[in-house]
């Protein structure tokens, strides 16, 4: 079965997808993400080398060890409220990008925005540009 | 080789998000975004350069190919991650990750290029100024603007 160190995990989706028995499952609520071990005796380590902060282990079952389980808050996007993602996936993004593309020529942090958001951010800086290209033309 | 986007020639029709959707099983990577009644841009992903996607996959499922940031579904996780590390929203994850492919394999290269009836949509960079180029060329040729 598996063990789960806590303080390791993301909250991704990594684990939940690859388990061929689904005995890992995600429940999602608009404000949170629990993610669920049940206790497995499979053979099978796949969720293990799959997960990207090396937050499971494979241990011997025990049937008296509770079945573990991780309840994240969702974070809110600062733009639209949406809530997109978990803590800990925001902060690993943040700490594998360097620091130069963590914000935008306008010094948005687009990493706390979702992706909705970042669309529409796009879509009006580019419009932007062509209003401008437009005005130099009619002068 | 990624799509470039001439705007000022973009109408707003989603003819590419249709396009997109029918060639990928009904998973669109184009989104047509309205900003008020200034305009319409279609959002698609850029290929970048030094892709953020590619950098926080943890099993290289994205990676670069050449210009094309490209993915192998059979190494994808479905992790989520890559959809939060671009700073476009142009990744999407459902149970595993897709984005924009180019339309890998398909004769004629990418559909919302073919399929857009404003020719909006090509790969050449330089399109745009080209056709202004030409535009004016012509003016030339036919003795002024008019």
């Amino acid at each position: 079965m598996i063990k789960v160190d806590k303080s390791l995990c993301l909250g991704c989706m990594s684990c939940s997808n690859v388990c061929p028995s689904q005995n890992i499952t995600r429940s999602e609520s608009s404000e949170k993400r629990i993610i669920h071990w049940k206790r497995c005796k499979e053979e099978c380590d796949l969720c293990v080398e799959f997960c990207p902060a090396r937050a499971l282990t494979l241990v011997p079952f025990d049937e008296n060890v509770p079945e573990p389980d991780v309840s994240f808050d969702l974070v809110a996007c600062r733009i639209c409220g949406s809530r997109y993602a978990t803590e800990p996936m925001l902060r690993r993004i943040e700490f594998v990008l360097p620091l130069n593309l963590q914000k935008d020529s306008t010094n948005l942090e687009w990493i706390r925005i979702c992706p909705n958001c970042r669309r529409d951010i796009e879509a009006e800086n580019v419009t932007k540009q062509i209003v401008m290209e437009r005005g130099k033309k009619s002068r | 080789m990624p799509v470039y986007i001439d705007i000022s020639r973009c109408i707003g029709c989603r003819s590419c998000e249709v396009a997109c959707q029918r060639v990928h099983g009904g998973k669109g990577h184009v989104n047509v975004h309205y900003v008020g009644d200034a305009a319409s841009v279609p959002i698609f992903c850029h290929h970048c350069e030094e892709a953020n996607c590619t950098k926080v996959c943890f099993t290289a499922a994205l990676h670069k190919e050449g210009e094309r940031t490209a993915y192998d579904v059979k190494k994808c996780t479905g992790c989520g991650l890559c959809r939060l590390a671009c700073p476009f929203g142009v990744v999407w994850t459902d149970k595993i990750a897709h984005k924009c492919d180019l339309c890998d394999g398909r004769e004629g290269g990418p559909t919302c290029i073919v399929t857009c009836p404003a020719n909006a949509l090509s790969t050449d960079f330089d399109l745009a100024s080209k056709r202004a180029r030409s535009r004016a060329a012509r003016a030339a040729a036919q003795g002024g603007r008019r």
